[in-house]
């Protein structure tokens, strides 16, 4: 079936008044859990798994691929309100975003937010459709040696992305690449700096983490302000994204839109490593570097497109391969199992219905999101009217019972308060977290490839060299780094704000 | 506090399947199993703990193991993954922490032998009762349809080891079943493999699908559709006798000459060891009844999984568990892994 016919057909199996009405019950759950900090759309799957036994296969995967894309629209919300991501993607839109907020622009970084996730989102399902079957082929030649080589080149690039003392964000990269060696050594199923801890064994959550540093921490610091009298209150103005928003706009949600498609399509790349580059581009080609940070919208537009084209393109390994690439899409994957597809290759011409049906849902999703979202911005925003004794004890709250829904264990909260503590310390002393969350990211992914490349090639180092991917991107992170020794010897060597 | 949070989650799980399970006609082994009903028990919807991911094979047949449950009995249930540290995390809670008032039962695996090693002494497989047999598979071996080994077989594969050692690149997943089943080839071959670390069989699959290792491990759901695609070809199964849904693949101990080559999975029901006798005889009868229903079959057969009829009883269940242990263990200690 072409992909023309194909995408009529989807529209006529999903255009059911059943099925809309699950799109859009997945569309505003998805939106609610992407608000709530801690819960995230793993936690939420999870959770609304057995529910989706009940109902046709087209309706529940649908439902709940909505949820997951939902997620990434609202996860910017609290972000940019409160500087408290709502989950991990939305992380790096913290930074401009809640700058943003503190200008009195959060609607304005509220609408490119949506804006951005929709334009990503719908040209991902264009390329989804047209290319899906070449471009899955494509990524499962990806092998260890070429991921090992696009860690190489993302770790890079956050090294390019430290706004101030080069020793702090080393520091910071540092602490969390350590912090993610913690657990199982899957080379050699030795346990590696857990102390004898079974909870230690299975890793540090990355939601907790996260959650910690960025939420906990937030609420700490303001707690702090609150008692000295000086919290900091977001101004409201100018709703709408300006013209000049727009004319800055577009060149991010474009790239963002390619980057974030990229990543999404790799085994392993996601949501979450899609935004973070994204932002670290952004601040590489934007003109002024230094005053990202501060509350340019390149920043909020460039991630958010790219989680959402991620989240597009992580559909095509699982709808044309019957590979999940990430732990979401695995998730996706059960659901159709026990719905009675089997995701692979031949599911386009054995469930014919239930593929081009999901494609057309994520075309219905992507329409509702942006309704529900726009009109909603002002609500949002009146949340900034809550008065903080009020609204922080509640996002505490939320984010207690969202960690703790992920893996239902207790220790993973006292890991997000400890971090809370942590973020606070750190970012007293002006160091910035989104290193250390990158690093934590991306490190066990370049750890695991680099050892899996060593160990399959008889040749050792030499495959990066055999192989022209890998040696390409190799080559551009070697790039990247000479940059940021020539932009520091040339610059200001150290600084110190946070 | 215990109490509460678990009805909490349970109300919340639950409640979609409340309609279902009402509306089915009572269950022909209902009667029976509410004659030997303990009074007051399960007061309660009773928490069906996989210890891996949501949407994984494990998940999946426990989910589908609690839908017949609450048909056989209608009683309420939900399944809750306890996840982390590979499996670690949720053994050592069904172990040392779960109630052993009967609300809690683990859907586990065979993989919880090695996890009880892994467990540095702090609980073992025998503190827990296994009453009620699932289902088992093999392993299936793999390699590329379009790759250099899509003849010849896994004789082919070993020759072609033979004459170019340290060449063939395996998935492997350490510490397990995985692990074991290379070295045997190893030996098989008198030569050694490139063994690529992956974090789990399905990682290892997808690798062997980009032609990025030779050979690769996997169970019948996770290989199934990649050979409906023609992508994959299976060269040798594990266990004693070919497996019944592919039935003209031999056995790697008939190509290979041993009969040690058994790794697999295996499926059952565990509780506490502590719980009330008479508890364990009804969740064991209930378990019992729900695998003989031929629906529950049917469903165990479209994962690629099939009963076991020898391990119809707790006591023969809990033998053959302790026999794998004992299995395992031997191989541990003939391969130098654990002293004599």
């Amino acid at each position: 079936m072409d992909p023309i016919s194909g995408l009529l057909a989807g529209f006529e199996v999903i255009l059911t008044w059943q099925n809309i009405q699950f799109i859009f019950i997945g569309s505003v759950i998805g939106t609610l859990i992407g608000v709530l900090p801690g819960i995230g759309p793993l936690a939420a799957l999870s959770l609304l798994l057995p529910a989706t036994v009940a109902l046709p296969p087209v309706g529940a995967v649908a439902m709940l691929c909505a949820i997951f894309y939902g997620s990434m629209y609202g996860g910017s919300i609290t972000s940019i309100l409160v500087n408290i991501p709502g989950e991990a993607a939305s992380v790096v839109t913290c930074l401009d975003g809640y700058a943003m907020a503190k200008q009195g622009r959060a609607g304005a970084a509220l609408g490119m937010a949506a804006l951005g996730s929709f334009i990503a989102g719908t040209v991902g399902i264009v390329v989804l459709c047209l290319a899906a079957p070449m471009l899955g082929a494509f990524a499962i030649r990806m092998g260890p040696p070429e991921y090992a080589a696009l860690m190489l080149l993302g770790l890079a690039c956050t090294i390019l992305m430290i706004q101030g003392s080069a020793l702090k964000g080393a520091i910071m990269i540092g602490l969390g690449a350590w912090l993610a060696a913690i657990g199982m050594d899957i080379v050699t199923g030795e346990f590696r700096f857990t102390a004898g801890s079974v909870d230690l064994s299975a890793g540090i959550e990355l939601l907790a983490v996260v959650i910690g540093l960025f939420g906990v921490s937030e609420i700490l610091l303001n707690v702090e302000q609150s008692a000295r009298g000086m919290a900091v209150k977001a101004k409201l103005s100018n709703l709408w994204p300006t013209r000049a928003d727009w004319k800055a706009s577009w060149a991010p949600i474009l790239r963002g839109t390619g980057l974030g498609f990229a990543i999404g399509l790799l085994p392993g790349g996601g949501p979450v490593t899609a935004s973070f580059l994204s932002y670290a581009v952004e601040r590489r080609v934007g003109k002024n570097p230094e005053t990202f940070g501060k509350g340019r919208i390149e920043g909020v537009a460039g991630p958010e497109a790219a989680n959402n084209a991620a989240v597009s393109s992580g559909m095509i390994p699982l709808l044309s391969l019957g590979i999940p690439g990430n732990a979401v899409t695995a998730l996706l994957m059960g659901a159709l199992i026990i719905n009675g597809v089997q995701p692979g290759p031949t599911m386009m011409i054995d469930r014919a219905d239930v593929f081009w049906g999901v494609i057309a849902s994520l075309y219905i999703g992507n329409v509702f999101l942006l309704v529900l979202n726009l009109p909603l911005v002002g609500l949002w925003v009146q949340l900034l009217r809550v008065p903080y004794a009020v609204l922080f004890p509640a996002i505490l709250l939320l984010a207690l019972v969202g960690t703790y829904s992920a893996n239902r264990n207790l220790f993973d909260l006292w890991v997000m308060l400890g971090f809370g503590v942590v973020g606070w310390a750190l970012r007293k002393f002006g160091y910035e977290l989104a290193p250390l969350v990158l690093a934590f990211v991306l490190a066990p992914l370049l750890e695991q490839s680099l050892r899996q490349s060593m160990v399959m090639s008889p040749d050792g180092a030499m495959i990066f060299l055999q192989r022209p991917l890998a040696a390409v991107m190799i080559a551009a992170a070697v790039g990247v780094l000479l940059l940021v020794v020539f932009k520091r010897k040339t610059t200001t060597l150290v600084g110190g704000t946070a | 506090m215990t109490i509460t949070r678990r009805g909490l989650i349970a109300t919340g799980a639950a409640l979609p399947f409340a309609g279902a399970a009402m509306a089915q006609e009572t269950h022909p082994a209902r009667a029976a199993l509410n004659a030997i009903k303990p009074a007051g028990y399960p007061r309660e919807p009773i928490e069906m703990v996989v210890v891996y991911p949501a949407g994984g094979g494990m998940d999946i047949t426990g989910r589908v193991v609690q839908r017949f449950f609450e048909r056989v009995t209608g009683e309420r249930s939900f399944v809750n993954n306890r996840t982390g540290g590979a499996g670690l995390v949720g053994h050592t809670w069904l172990a040392t922490q779960a109630p052993s008032d009967g609300h809690a039962v683990g859907i586990i695996a065979n993989l919880v032998i090695s996890d009880a090693a892994r467990s540095q002494g702090r609980w073992q497989v025998s503190d827990l009762d296994h009453i009620a047999h699932l289902n088992a598979e093999p392993l299936n071996l793999m390699v590329n349809a379009d790759g250099p080994f899509k003849t010849g077989g896994l004789r082919g594969l070993l020759e072609a080891a033979r004459a170019r050692p340290g060449t063939i690149r395996v998935a492997n997943v350490v510490g397990g079943y995985y692990e074991y089943l290379i070295e045997q080839l190893e030996q098989a071959s008198g030569s050694r493999f490139l063994k690529v670390p992956f974090q789990g069989g399905g990682p290892g699959i997808t690798a062997l699908l980009g032609n990025n290792v030779d050979l690769a491990f996997g169970f019948f759901a996770e290989v199934r559709g990649h050979m409906q695609g023609n992508r994959l070809l299976p060269i040798a199964v594990t266990g004693r006798q070919p497996t019944a849904f592919l039935p003209e693949t031999p056995t790697v101990n008939s190509v290979i000459g041993r009969d040690d080559v058994n790794w697999g999975v295996s499926r059952w029901i565990a509780v506490p060891k502590a719980v009330p006798a008479d508890r364990k005889a009804w969740l064991a009868a209930a378990f019992r009844a729900a695998v003989a229903d031929p629906a529950l079959v049917e469903e165990f057969r479209n994962l690629g999984a099939l009963p076991d009829p020898a391990l119809n009883s707790p006591a023969a269940l809990n033998a053959a568990v302790a026999q794998m242990a004992e299995a395992e263990r031997a191989y541990l200690v003939a391969s130098g892994r654990v002293p004599r």
